[in-house]
């Protein structure tokens, strides 16, 4: 505003910055310490917990068997887990900042409310990142072991000396072991988080506490698992779909996004690769997701009296 | 320096909440209008309720106004630009309790665009300013009440404000620390930093105000120089040390014989405020209790 600049001004002084990435960073990374510093990331001792005694009771399946129930279990572990820890842990933000007036000490600075919002999300998005790192790494150890396990086995059966039947045996556990569609399913599991901290964060703009927050999260949760399924029902109903309904299921997609199409986790169990076709769509649509949410909070959040 | 652009300027401020459920509103703020210049002190008072707090976070853009505008050296309080020139203390701060101090004013400071060399400096700078180098590696959630205030202190000043808005600054801080806090102001005002606070603490604002508005039921009920405002212009008073009793007499018959009238002869008392100090004098300055233990390390 003031085009020239006041010499009774302090010469520190930076001008104003409309929009500052440091600044987001800022709080992205207070956000991260927080989350750290209230010890969120104990639970995943109990995922740790519930893959490696998970792996010890199958001894006794086969191995393609045993490594389908591995994956099975632990990427649906791992897809229920970030996304508990992305509703709970981005649900608390908000309304402690508020009931702690930090909020108020924060927006005092020049600090726009957009940039506010962004740092939050930010500092969860980086923790869920941590997190599912974390989670893949356990995870693709303990596969790893129990498929040198096998091979070993293998080894002592054929007596030291590997036969064609031995080494073509191996070169099965090989492939049913990893596949190169963990990669792009794990990235799916994280984007979907990704997506319900930002539909939290929307969600405690107006919310009146967190438990409210939660409850409403989760069940959006549900019904967005849920509706894929009733969709196909609706629209196999009836061969003339009006537009009315058309129009109404549009809708409804975007209160509850369709959590089903970040699940890709039967495909990779069952050995199938994942189309880049169907990654890039999905991976698009879920960033898509995570702009309209926190463009939408900021409608919210701007306008609200503190 | 003719003319300046106000630190704060107020207008026609009016502050309406709507009462949920009941067909009612609550005004908080009913039409005010003030000025703050560069390097005033500037003392809003008044009893609980009156709009003291309502009307400092309208000057900070966090409450919207329902009519009426604040301005902050020109700019509007809308803009968050504005806040740029402002350091902010609301009514009994809380920061991050997980945070230490030097990393509380380390976050204050990047959101603030400070950073490096400058920003560990200023960080030095303002916990020895506020007396709080002892507990920079503690986290807040151990602070007591007026260290957490202190904090806030520091927090406010961080970027080097023009202006600074004080909610309450001496709420819960022992008279020791209360005093350092009027010091703090006064140098501020030395500096040429602008102030405006908010304060039931009569005697303190008295100490060290320029400038004071009285708010009732969110109306400013007197607003001036202090001086103006509370200075009895028909009574002078007389100060003596020693005086023997003669001399006293003699003054008495004076004043007789004078047009004057003699309203009172007393005894001055300390303060309890003085008395107090001089009595806890010896361990409020350094806070050794705390210093001499090995919490430093913790
Ligand atoms: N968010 C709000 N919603 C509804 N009413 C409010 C809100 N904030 C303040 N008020 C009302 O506005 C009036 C003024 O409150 P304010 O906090 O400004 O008083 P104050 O002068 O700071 O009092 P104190 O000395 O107790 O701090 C009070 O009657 C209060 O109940
Ligand atoms: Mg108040």
């Amino acid at each position: 505003m003031n085009a020239a600049p006041d010499p009774a001004a302090p010469p520190s002084h930076p001008a104003h910055r409309g929009f500052s990435p440091s600044r987001i960073a800022a709080i992205a990374r207070n956000t991260l310490t927080e989350l750290i510093r209230l010890k969120v990331f104990y639970f995943l001792l109990l995922f740790a917990l519930l893959i490696i005694g998970n792996s010890a009771f199958m001894l006794r399946f086969s191995f393609q068997e045993e490594f389908q129930v591995l994956k099975d279990v632990s990427l649906g572990a791992m897809s229920i887990f970030t996304s508990l820890l992305a509703i709970v842990a981005t649900a608390m933000l908000l309304p402690k900042d508020v009931e702690d007036r930090t909020l108020y000490t924060i927006l005092a600075k020049p600090v726009p409310r957009f940039e506010y919002l962004a740092g939050k999300l930010g500092g969860v998005l980086v923790l869920l990142f941590i997190a599912t790192l974390l989670m893949s790494v356990l995870f693709v150890a303990v596969l790893f072991i129990r498929e040198k396990w096998v091979i070993a086995e293998i080894l002592r059966e054929a007596g030291g000396t590997p036969n064609e039947q031995a080494l073509e045996m191996i070169a099965n556990v090989k492939k049913s072991a990893f596949s190169g569609a963990l990669v792009p399913g794990i990235a799916i599991i994280y984007l979907k988080a990704c997506l319900l901290s930002a539909l939290t964060l929307f969600v405690s703009t107006f919310a009146s506490s967190s438990i409210f927050t939660i409850i409403v999260v989760v069940a959006v949760y549900f019904v967005g698992h849920l509706q894929a399924t009733a969709r196909e029902y609706w629209l196999a109903a009836g061969a003339n779909v009006s537009w009315i309904t058309k129009g109404f299921l549009a809708m409804v997609s975007l209160i509850f996004p369709d959590l089903q199409m970040f699940n890709l986790v039967d495909d990779i169990v069952a050995g199938n690769d994942i189309a880049l076709g169907l990654f890039l769509r999905t991976s698009g649509l879920g960033l898509l997701y995570v702009g309209v949410y926190l463009l939408a909070a900021h409608f919210i959040f701007s306008a609200k009296e503190l | 320096m003719s003319d300046p652009t106000p630190a704060v300027s107020i207008e026609n401020l009016t502050k309406v909440y709507p009462i949920p459920l009941r067909r009612k509103q609550l005004v908080a703020v009913r039409d005010l209008s003030l000025q703050v210049q560069p390097g005033q002190v500037y003392g809003l008072l008044g009893p609980n309720g009156s709009g003291k707090s309502t009307t400092l976070k309208i000057v900070l853009g966090l409450v919207r106004p329902t009519s009426g505008a604040t301005k902050i050296f020109g700019s509007d309080s809308s803009e968050v630009e504005s806040r740029e020139q402002v350091g902010f203390l609301p009514e009994n701060p809380y920061f991050y309790k997980y945070l230490t101090g030097e990393e509380t004013l380390r976050f204050f400071g990047r959101i603030c665009l400070l950073g490096g060399r400058a920003l560990q400096d200023r960080i030095d700078e303002l916990l020895a300013l506020v007396g709080l180098e002892h507990a920079r590696d503690r986290r807040l959630g151990g602070y007591s009440k007026g260290m957490l205030q202190r904090i806030g202190l520091a927090q406010a000043l961080i970027q080097k404000p023009r202006l600074v808005v004080l909610d309450e600054p001496t709420a819960g801080v022992d008279p020791a620390g209360s005093r350092e806090i009027r010091d703090l102001i006064l140098d501020l005002k030395k500096q040429g930093i602008a102030v405006l606070l908010s304060s039931h603490l009569l005697a303190q604002v008295q100490e060290i105000c320029d400038r004071v508005g009285i708010l009732s039921r969110g109306r400013l009920v007197r607003e001036g120089r202090l001086e103006d405002l509370i200075s009895i212009e028909n009574q002078t008073e007389i100060l003596l040390e020693d005086a023997p009793p003669e001399l006293l007499a003699d003054i008495r018959a004076l004043v007789e014989k004078s047009s004057g009238k003699l309203r009172d002869i007393r005894k001055p008392q300390t303060t309890l405020e003085r008395l107090f100090l001089e009595s806890t004098e010896s361990s409020s300055l350094g806070n050794p209790v705390e210093s001499t233990s090995n919490d430093r390390k913790s």
